[in-house]
């Protein structure tokens, strides 16, 4: 797999506080990657190493295969764009002056395409007004605007829908999905709103006290939240027999459990487990949302925070 | 860089802050111009000698770079603007040579806005004598050289410090510090070697010669060479001196070479700790 960004060992510490450690990611380019953690757990810390805001004070990491003490760095940080934390604008001008002094920055030799970046973001019409008249919602746009200037092929956003009404979260989630199907941007969007970021993700990255616990991708988490019957018996090759008999999709627990993954007829499953000689200790139907599959990852408490 | 240099610009024309001092300055420069003029006239001193007036804006910067610095470099960090600088792979070297580079280019501007206003009024109504000119061009360019070594000194502040607010305080406050601190040592410095014999007349009629009476609290040796350093090495002593027409100064060369290097030396030591700072 074609990775855009990757990271091993990478580690942070601020005086005696670790905010990484030992933290490893995998990107895959044209993904949305949601990178999800509670609050403390280091995203942001994260994506500030990966921007050049700060250095890792262990390990490394690579964006496009070029590692992050390579000089050719700065090189491939001109293909990615980033909204940190807050947009990053100058509340002072209107949007189209931000994009022009973006466009200065990046060295863009002509502002011709600024109108229609305005419009791919929802704030051709704004005018004269001056961003600090924008509401919360305009002013992530207008970062993200500012973010895709340089046509990034690698946009990452910090807690992109934080503070934003539901029309807000609706426009810049209808806006990333665009941008991805669109332009083949991948995209690295960290979030604790888990029910937002599973409508966008096409990867995940679960990450915990610094480290990263878990990464997975969309169609592995949704195999993983399936609805289910868990059952418990006492002879799980008994069991095993008449599923595959049945012609039932299920998956091996433990020695006594297991998930079955279609909607079946108990009377018809017992009396088949009956004839084989087999008990049902138990027998329950199973849902996982990403928010309780991130709980029972994550274990629920506060680690370290 | 350049890429910087021309958002930087951008920005300085943008800047309401800049744009409010530089014809404040302009008319601040009519002004001492005219009023000096009046004060000549009015007690019937000699012919008005533009020198009084022309140097006068080398301390007025000393308090309006501390304030455009902290503003200017202050909002990159508030509004966060100088991320979007980093993420697209500027150096910091870059980005803080593009700040001193911009800032410095003001502060000359808001010294060159009071020239034009004070000589636009000064020459229909002084006398100038060519003879003062290439003085008064070496104290201008000493000036120009002290505005971009306060102004450096100013960036390493605005660069490393990321609250805007306390930049300011920190600029300022330094500056007024600076500015007692070379005063006062302009003071020791003034002090006459000697106090001059005078005769009096006492109550039995006969005229009594004072002699000529050694000033104790007069520098000298090693001591009066530190604090000479210091009023020519310091921007402030500089900005004093300056507008006093270098009346305290060595010579204008020295005043720049220490200009210079207190620029290089700020401005090193400012790039290594910005390269090491965590920017959030």
């Amino acid at each position: 797999m074609d990775y855009i960004l990757t990271a091993r060992s990478l580690g942070k510490r601020y005086r005696n506080f670790k905010a990484l450690d030992d933290f490893s990611i995998h990107v895959p380019k044209g993904a949305i990657y949601g990178f999800v953690g509670k609050n403390g757990a280091g995203k942001t810390t994260f994506i500030r190493l990966i921007c050049g805001l700060q250095e890792p004070t262990d390990g490394s990491y690579m964006i496009y295969g070029i590692e992050n003490t390579d000089p050719g760095i700065s090189r491939c940080r001109r293909r990615m764009g980033a909204v940190v934390e807050t947009p990053s604008i100058y509340l002072d001008m209107t949007a189209e002056d931000n994009l022009k002094e973006q466009y200065r920055i990046i060295g863009l030799p002509s502002f011709d395409s600024i109108p229609g970046l305005l419009r791919l973001v929802g704030l051709e019409n704004t005018g004269k007004k001056k961003a600090k008249h924008f509401s919360l919602g305009m002013k992530q746009r207008l970062g993200i605007a500012i973010a895709l200037a340089g046509n990034p092929d690698f946009l990452i956003l910090d807690e992109p829908v934080n503070g934003l009404d539901p029309q807000g979260i609706i426009e810049v989630r209808e806006l990333i999905l665009k941008l991805n199907r669109e332009k083949r941007i991948t995209f690295l969007i960290s979030s604790h709103i888990l029910d937002e970021l599973s409508r966008l993700a096409t990867h995940y990255g679960f990450i915990d006290s610094g480290h990263m616990v878990k990464e997975m991708s969309a169609a592995e988490l949704d195999a993983a939240c399936r609805k289910c019957i868990r059952v418990q018996v006492s002879d799980i090759q008994a069991l095993t027999r008449v599923l595959d008999k049945m012609a039932l999709e299920y998956s091996i627990c433990s020695d006594t459990m297991a998930d079955i993954f279609a909607k079946i007829n108990v009377t018809e499953l017992a009396l088949a487990l009956a004839e084989q000689g087999c008990d049902i200790i138990s027998l329950n139907e199973r849902e996982e949302s990403l928010e309780s599959y991130y709980v029972n990852l994550i274990g629920g408490g506060n680690h370290h925070e | 860089m350049s890429r910087l240099l021309s958002a930087d610009f951008a920005k300085l024309k943008k800047n309401k802050f800049f744009w409010i001092c530089m014809p404040g300055m302009f008319l601040f420069g009519i002004f001492t111009a005219v009023m000096h003029y009046i004060a000549m006239q009015q007690y019937g001193e000699n012919e008005a000698d533009i020198t009084n007036i022309l140097f006068i804006y080398a301390l007025t910067v000393v308090f309006l770079i501390p304030a455009f610095v902290s503003l200017f470099v202050g909002t990159e960090y508030s509004d966060g603007t100088i991320r979007n600088k980093m993420i697209i792979g500027h150096t910091r070297a870059g980005i803080y040579l593009s700040d001193l580079i911009v800032c410095s280019v003001a502060g000359i501007g808001f010294c060159v806005s009071y020239i034009i206003g004070a000589l636009l009024a000064a020459l229909p109504l002084y006398t100038i004598d060519a003879g003062i000119l290439e003085g008064v061009t070496k104290l201008v360019l000493c000036s120009f050289i002290m505005s971009v070594a306060f102004t450096a000194l100013c960036i390493l502040t605005a660069m490393l410090c990321q609250n805007k607010a306390l930049t300011a305080v920190i600029n300022i406050l330094a500056a007024c510090f600076l500015l007692v601190i070379s005063l006062y040592v302009l003071n020791k410095l003034s002090e006459p070697e000697v106090y001059p014999g005078y005769s009096v007349m006492t109550d039995s009629g006969e005229v009594e010669v004072m002699e000529n009476e050694p000033n104790p609290d007069y520098l000298r040796g090693t001591e009066r060479e530190v604090y000479q350093f210091l009023n020519d090495f310091l921007p402030t002593g500089q900005a004093i001196n300056i507008t006093q027409r270098g009346a305290f100064s060595q010579s204008p060369g020295l005043l720049a070479a220490y200009s210079a290097s207190i620029i290089i030396v700020s401005t090193g030591i400012g790039v290594f700790a910005f390269k090491k700072r965590d920017v959030k």
